[in-house]
């Protein structure tokens, strides 16, 4: 008697336990979760599945969680992958392709092809991952460049925009002033994040170090390979900007975008989401404009950037690998990339962007975009290495000890991190 | 009656099968995750002894945790301090003792992630309030969490402030249950305030400066939010706590294998510190 009761509450247990349904008849695609990506990909889902009877596509934004990283391990540890992901992180894939979580693209048919077409040999190198393989769409970037206050730069009565390293310190050297006269700084050529936090080197050292490297890798062949002068010199150059208090060292309540804006800081280094928040925010009458990150007083070439790119993955549960990216291309064709970008302001890694006739009515009405359209064909996103992160954690831990604290050389904080991050990759 | 004899196991049941969900069966794959690699996507990989190896070549790890100690060393001495001090207060004959006891208790109220983010700023060295202050008497400025010497001290104190309420409260249970004829006596033979307090009500209250040290020092091992929220574990790692280097480990870089083999070592040096201060602290009770 027991025993069938046992059974009974059992069954309905187990039994009340949702599955995915990941048929053969629907596909599941988690965008991300503002409110302009929601609407794209509504039209597009939308769009799809007017045009298409044999194959359904539904799509929510990605569950909310502490970062999507955290939400996309937490779905992959739990089997409740959508078929395709968008806003992948592209540090992140080669875990999850390592992992065996990731299909692998290059065997869909047609892919590398339209991929070449849209994006170019450099980005199709740059996204294959160590086994050769292919396992991301690149989709859109956020370029890092140099955000400046046009009314306060003009007054340092430059010898030219602060491109390079000297110059930069030189207007530093005229922006840290005391203006409360308290014998304390209290406006700076420029803020950083302090917190010594992985992630916050893309919007200081990484910008700099492939501006000044021509595009460089920090791990190539499963070996540091930035133990070489351009980061020495951009660690150098931040350091002096520490250390002469041309940068504040203090951990901003409202960020950086609150002292641009409240004229504490002449410049900013961010990307082109800056735009449409200062056009929200910025006070009457506050004009800024953007140009290249810096770059050493004898750099030649074009000057590169972080790309912060964010791409589309297909994740193993997909069962119908072809169709799923069928529907990825509809987001990516020119039509596709240019309505993401009216409706979100981000840019599609789509290469010669800035020159497509197809795209230029959007720059007319957007001039500030066409600076980050132009460098957005000088932009690389991470290397291809599974412990991506903790490279760029052993790397800010020199950087705080080199760059804030001034305890170490730069070649002493580049020497140490090279040395630990052979260590952890095994050599 | 026969009938009846599953009755208490099924009273028990939803707490045994949370405990065994929750905790038990936790506890049991961590130790066997001690053993392992595993970076929760791809599958285990059995490693013996590796990361008990690893841990204790980890010079990082010992630096959180002579970090988590310093911490300990500034925020339990002046835990009591001030909590004890307080409660006092409150044990007098004053006016509005409510209200001191509500505002006393109130930060304990509030979410640490918002009292972090509030000390953030007042501790802020540009344009902090403390520093504003200082600088207005005429004093230097101080880098309160971007001097590397101090900013676990920073966090000591604010720490303080946020969890003091709870134990003014526990002291001031603790005070009221002296019995009042050990001061009339001790007045009769003439013994000073400093006397009383020194020979009657701290003997008195032992058990409850007992718990208090108890519980200080837990909540301090548990130290977290603050160095996370506030400074990140820095500067130059003079505020990564133990617990933080082990979510690190665990979240950041996806080291389950070795974050749990951290996580049990500190378990077992948790309980072998609150062993040592069982033995040194607590007295017999006083009748």
């Amino acid at each position: 008697m027991h025993l069938k009761a046992f059974f009974f509450l059992a069954i309905i247990l187990f039994g009340s336990c949702s599955s995915k349904e990941n048929g053969n008849k629907e596909l599941l695609y988690w965008s991300s979760n503002n409110a302009a990506e929601i609407d794209f990909t509504s039209d597009k889902v939308a769009q799809w599945n007017a045009d298409t009877s044999h194959i359904k596509m539904s799509f929510q934004p990605i569950p909310e969680g502490q970062s999507s990283e955290e939400v996309i391990l937490a779905a992959v540890v739990g089997r409740t992958t959508p078929d395709i992901y968008a806003n992948m992180w592209q540090g992140s894939v080669e875990l999850f392709a390592k992992a065996g979580k990731l299909i692998a693209l290059d065997t869909l048919e047609g892919f590398k092809e339209f991929i070449l077409e849209r994006c170019g040999q450099k980005t199709l190198v740059e996204i294959t991952s160590n086994d050769g393989h292919i396992y991301q769409v690149p989709w859109k970037i956020n370029p890092i460049i140099t955000l400046y206050n046009k009314a306060m730069v003009s007054k340092l009565d430059l010898d030219g925009m602060p491109t390079t390293y000297s110059k930069y310190l030189a207007a530093g050297a005229k922006a840290s002033q005391d203006q409360d006269n308290n014998g304390y700084i209290d406006q700076w050529i420029g803020y950083t994040e302090v917190k010594v936090i992985w992630y916050q080197r893309f919007f200081n050292f990484y910008p700099l170090y492939l501006a000044a490297s021509h595009g460089g890798a920090l791990v190539k062949n499963n070996k540091a390979a930035f133990n070489n002068e351009y980061a020495i010199e951009v660690f150098r150059f931040l350091q002096e900007l520490y250390k002469n208090n041309y940068f504040s060292k203090e951990q901003s309540a409202g960020g950086q975008d609150r002292l641009f804006m409240e004229g504490d800081i002449l410049t900013q280094w961010t990307g082109p989401w800056s735009i449409s928040h200062l056009d929200k925010f910025k006070p009457a009458g506050f004009e800024y404009d953007f140009f290249p990150m810096q770059v050493p007083d004898n750099h030649e070439g074009p000057i590169y950037t972080y790309a912060d790119p964010k791409n589309i993955v297909l994740f193993n549960t997909c069962t119908q690998p072809q169709e799923a990216w069928n529907f990825v291309k509809t987001l990516i064709t020119k039509e596709g990339d240019k309505q993401f970008l009216e409706i979100s302001g981000q840019l599609p890694r789509r290469q010669n962007i800035d020159k497509d006739a197809f795209f230029q009515d959007y720059f007319v009405k957007n001039p500030k975009a066409i600076t980050f359209a132009k460098q957005a064909n000088f932009v690389k996103g991470t290397d291809n290495c599974e412990v991506i992160v903790e490279v760029f954690d052993i790397i800010s831990q020199e950087y705080e000890a080199c760059v804030i604290y001034n305890k170490k050389t730069p070649e002493a904080a580049i020497a140490d991190a090279a040395a630990a991050v052979n260590l952890l990759l095994g050599n | 009656m026969k009938k009846k004899k599953w009755l208490p196991y099924l009273f028990v049941a939803p707490y045994l099968l949370h405990f065994l969900v929750f905790v038990a069966f936790p506890v049991l794959f961590s130790l066997v995750l001690t053993f392992h690699k595993w970076n929760i996507i791809s599958p285990m990989e059995f490693t013996g002894l590796d990361n008990y190896t690893r841990m204790f070549r980890d010079k990082m790890f010992w630096k959180t945790i002579g970090n988590t100690i310093q911490f300990l060393l500034v925020h339990i001495p002046l835990q009591l301090i001030v909590a004890l001090a307080l409660a006092e207060f409150l044990n007098q004959n004053i006016k509005l003792k409510g209200f001191y006891r509500a505002a006393f208790f109130l930060p304990v109220i509030v979410s640490g992630v918002v009292v972090t983010i509030l000390w953030q700023q007042l501790f802020g060295f540009d344009s902090g309030l403390f520093n504003r202050l200082l600088t207005n008497m005429g004093m230097d400025k101080v880098g309160w969490l971007i001097d590397p010497d101090i900013a676990m001290n920073s966090i000591a104190i604010m720490a303080t402030w946020k969890n003091v309420g709870l134990y003014v409260i526990l002291f001031l249970v603790g005070l009221q249950t002296v019995p009042p004829h050990y001061y009339e006596a001790a007045d009769i033979e003439g013994a000073t305030h400093w006397q009383k307090f020194r020979h009657i009500t701290l003997p008195m209250i032992n058990p409850t400066i007992f718990m208090v040290v108890i519980l200080s020092t837990i909540g301090g091992f548990s130290l977290f939010i603050e160095p996370y929220v506030m400074t990140g574990g820095g500067p130059l790692n003079s505020t990564l706590s133990s617990v933080l280097y082990i979510y690190k480990q665990a979240f950041q870089y996806y080291h389950m294998g070795y974050s749990a083999t951290l996580g049990f070592f500190f378990a077992f040096l948790i309980l072998t510190v609150v062993m040592l201060q069982k033995r040194f602290i607590e007295t017999e009770e006083v009748d």
